[in-house]
């Protein structure tokens, strides 16, 4: 914590690469508690990998949309793709349906992509489904290149899902996926299982959830992070 | 950097008109420009009176209204779902919103820049002319000027189409053409056509290349006559260099290859060149039966038809004829006279046949002229499909004496006439509006009464009849008897602003619904059905409109409804927008019509809303419109309030 703190006092360190002194300093002053949830960038992402091992397995691509006052600019969306070399393990193939090379050759490597990621997203606050896991990706990423970790806020749509159905996440198993919310919140699935076609529907599913909690008086950001997460 | 997501919004967009209309390309661009929005109902996306804005909007899911605002209150005027576009008013006209735009279920909108789109509008004049035309009156009169009415039917039905005329029905004909190779003993030869029954052969090479023709008429003048031997090869008689053209070859290439090398059989190879592959052969005969669906060789035919039966056949080969014109979106002024071309001569032969079977049985022809009215749809040559036969007899007074007899022979004739009618696919007239009727078989000096006691007495059920007898129009016989009648008519009708009261009055009886919203018909009073009679509720108020005011105007011999409004708005300069709107209105209604009823083979006047496309229902819609606003003219100028 103290050291924390002193790093934050003397400012980036002078042998931070550009892109990541730039994204140290977009989060001067841009947020605060009181800011309304309108007026707060929110970067809604997905990124797929070739397995679900935080240390061994690579991202695949990185589909990102920002939301801002209840809108989706489509003329500013990330989506990604990676050149790959490691060899994935069998299972993901099933869910992801991509074949490294084969899907979309991607034309950029692991460490481009997340540095494209990092100046796309700046100090927005991250949203993602089960966000944890893709930050962990980014994050492991990151590491490797520079020995550094996001420090955005998060919001997690499963969290934030079963805030609106308030219930806590163990109590509605099987119902906070992102399959059976779309069901849920009449939204249409294609291009399921493409980091960007997950990002936006994610981007929808999130303005729901926004726009019920807004009901019940949930009107900065402050207000928006103070729920449960897990 | 993909485009996963931009993607996905071109494929929902690319359903819908007028998005359906653009190129991929173009549709791609703006699809990576769009804004997602996600909307709260009772949100307001724009407020009548408001600046334009600097977006159009397109309903991806949820629902939102269009709200009319006078003094406080609102009134709905357009409810939008799924793939509706609204707010387009900033695009065409540089006035404020004439509505206000209102949530009312959670929405995703997509929503357009205005300046991006307009460069779309002015290369791509059909969707101009499709927004302009799905914009209510007094906007986008720039855009309005282009085209004339038309349904927008989709690329794939195009393509369907393009059947009757072109090509392709004599291809289906000579698929797999006759060949033999150059060696062939001409005694071969002529076996194998035998055998195949046709009336040339193509010589061609190992390669399959035409190298020349031989024709029947070949086998005739040169081997019949002995001139040449059976035991020579082929290409002693055959004709050589073989004339050749493409697959995709009009009629009218062929008909101009033919006479300019005065040859009756062309060879269709795969390039159009010799050089190439023969696949198929078209000769004088295919092109005959291509075009014996041609308007003015069926009129020719009627002449020669002997029966019901025979006259049958030609109105179904018109009724051909009648698909590709509505397909190909040929101009409804087109259409209609054909159509009642055929028609009237239809009657004309089927009169003809009855008074000569007259004759046959020993009924005197009686000294009295007559004049066979078409009445109702016929009468207005709006008949695209058959419908129910209407019409009417007037014979030349006759001293009383004569009356009967008179009367009994033309009773007989109009029986003998509604009976061939009948043969031909007119159904009777259930409410027995017909010449075989007596009481619409009557004398000049009757009919004139008749008319005069509807208009001084107007009661609704003269009113009735006047809707169907006042489209009257002579189609056979004595056309000055129809001619008197008119000006009779005219004479009294003058100072009888009471009788032209009713007409309107019973011209607003129906007025149309409010709009479609998903898989229903939506009253103003914001009931649901199921079902849509477009006769009733979107034609029928505009032919009768259109009746009254040209009767008021004292206009006769113009039937048509669109050509009544063509004419009123020549006459009433202040209403001529309006009056170009209804005309417009009620071509696209007929042609839907027509194009409902070639589907389903019936008369196209009820269907359920879920059969229509996105395009098809907006197309509709817009046909409220001038029809509410005509309703509104006759209120107001009949003062229908006092008669009610």
């Amino acid at each position: 914590m103290l050291f924390d703190w002193i790093a934050k006092m003397l400012g980036p360190a002078p042998d931070h690469p550009e892109f990541w002194r730039q994204y140290l300093s977009s989060f001067d002053g841009v947020l605060g508690k009181r800011t309304p949830i309108e007026e707060v960038c929110f970067v809604v992402f997905d990124t797929e990998a070739t397995g679900l091992d935080v240390k061994k397995d690579r991202i695949l691509s990185i589909g990102a949309v920002k939301v801002r006052n209840w809108q989706i600019s489509l003329s500013a969306c990330l989506d990604c793709y990676v050149k790959q070399s490691y060899q994935p393990v069998g299972e993901t193939i099933a869910v992801h349906g991509i074949l490294p090379g084969a899907r979309s050759p991607g034309d950029m490597e692991e460490i481009e992509a997340v540095q494209h990621f990092v100046k796309y997203c700046h100090a927005s606050v991250l949203v993602g489904h089960h966000v944890a896991f893709d930050i962990s990706m980014i994050n492991q990423a990151l590491k490797g290149l520079i020995g550094q970790k996001l420090v955005n806020k998060r919001l997690d749509t499963a969290a934030l899902a079963a805030r609106v159905a308030e219930k806590k996440g163990y109590e509605v198993p099987g119902t906070l996926g992102l399959d059976a919310l779309c069901k849920k919140y009449d939204i249409p699935m294609s291009d399921r299982h493409t980091a960007a076609g997950d990002a936006f529907i994610t981007a929808v599913l999130f303005m729901k959830l926004l726009a019920r909690l807004k009901k019940r008086g949930v009107n900065t950001l402050g207000e928006l992070m103070r729920g449960p997460s897990f | 950097m993909e485009n996963t997501i931009p993607r996905r919004i071109y494929d929902f967009l690319k359903e819908f008109p007028p998005f359906n209309l653009l190129g991929r390309e173009v549709l791609m661009r703006i699809s990576e420009n769009i804004l997602v929005q996600y909307r709260q109902p009772d949100e307001v996306i724009f407020r009548q009176g408001d600046a334009p804005g600097t977006h159009i909007y397109i309903v991806r899911e949820g629902a939102v209204h269009l709200l009319r605002e006078i003094n406080g209150e609102s009134l709905m005027v357009e409810q939008c779902d799924e793939g509706d576009v609204f707010g387009i008013r900033p695009l065409l006209a540089s006035d404020n919103y004439a509505l206000t735009a209102k949530v009312v279920e959670e929405s995703l909108v997509y929503a357009i820049n205005v300046e991006g789109f307009r460069e779309v509008l002015e290369n791509n004049p059909r969707v101009a002319f499709y927004l302009a035309s799905t914009f209510a009156a007094g906007i986008g009169e720039k855009y309005r000027k282009e085209g004339k009415p038309m349904l927008f039917l989709e690329q794939d039905k195009m393509v369907d189409a393009n059947f009757p005329l072109v090509e392709i029905q004599s291809l289906e004909k000579s698929k797999d053409p006759v060949t033999c190779l150059p060696d062939t003993l001409i005694r071969q030869a002529a076996a194998v056509m035998s055998n195949h029954e046709v009336g040339s052969i193509i010589v061609v090479d190992e390669e399959r290349r035409p190298v020349g023709i031989v024709t029947d008429k070949d086998l005739r003048s040169k081997v019949a006559t002995g001139a040449v031997s059976l035991e020579k090869p082929i290409t002693a008689i055959m004709s050589s260099p073989v004339i050749t053209v493409g697959p995709s070859i009009t009629v009218a290439d062929v008909q101009i290859e033919m006479v300019k090398n005065r040859i009756n059989h062309l060879c269709i190879t795969e390039d159009g060149t010799p050089g190439s592959r023969v696949i198929g052969v078209l000769s004088e005969h295919d092109l005959m039966v291509v075009q014996g669906n041609n308007p003015a060789l069926l009129i020719r035919e009627v002449r020669r038809c002997k029966n019901g039966g025979e006259l049958r056949n030609i109105r179904e080969r018109a009724e051909e004829l009648l698909k590709k014109y509505i397909y190909q979106e040929v101009a409804i002024a087109f259409i209609s006279t054909v159509m009642s071309e055929v028609n009237d001569e239809l009657i004309t032969q089927a009169i003809r046949l009855c008074q000569a079977e007259m004759d046959e049985e020993g009924h005197q022809r009686p000294s009295a002229g007559f004049c066979w009215l078409a009445l109702g749809s016929e009468g207005r040559q709006e008949q695209l499909l058959r419908t129910d036969q209407d019409n009417a007899l007037i014979f030349e007074d006759v001293p009383e004496e004569d009356y009967d007899p008179t009367k009994g022979y033309y009773l007989k004739l109009a029986e003998k006439v509604t009976r061939v009618l009948h043969e031909i696919g007119y159904e009777y007239c259930p409410g027995e509006m017909m010449a075989s009727n007596p009481s619409w078989c009557l004398s000049l000096e009757e009919w004139k009464k008749q008319f005069s006691k509807w208009i001084f007495e107007p009661s609704p059920k003269a009113v009735m009849y006047c809707t169907i007898f006042f489209d009257y129009r002579p189609i056979y016989g004595l056309k000055e008897l129809s001619g008197q009648l008119t000006e009779h008519i005219f004479e009294i009708i003058g100072g009888q602003a009471i009788f032209l009261g009713f007409l309107a009055k019973d011209a607003m009886q129906n007025p149309p619904p409010l709009t479609f919203f998903r898989n229903f018909v939506v009253e103003s009073s914001g009931e649901h059905k199921d079902e849509f009679d477009i006769k009733a509720r979107a034609m029928m108020p505009l032919a009768d409109s259109a009746r009254v005011l040209i009767l008021d105007a004292k206009v006769g011999k113009i039937n048509n409804t669109f050509r009544r409004f063509e004419k009123l708005a020549e006459l009433e300069p202040k209403n001529k927008e309006l009056y170009e709107l209804a005309a417009d209105a009620y071509e696209i209604l007929m042609r839907y019509r027509a194009l409902q009823g070639l589907k389903n083979k019936d008369s196209g006047r009820y269907f359920n809303p879920s059969e229509l496309s996105k395009m098809e229902r907006v197309n509709l819609r817009n046909c409220f419109q001038p029809i509410k606003e005509l309703q509104s003219l006759l209120s107001t100028r009949y003062q229908l309030a006092y008669l009610r």
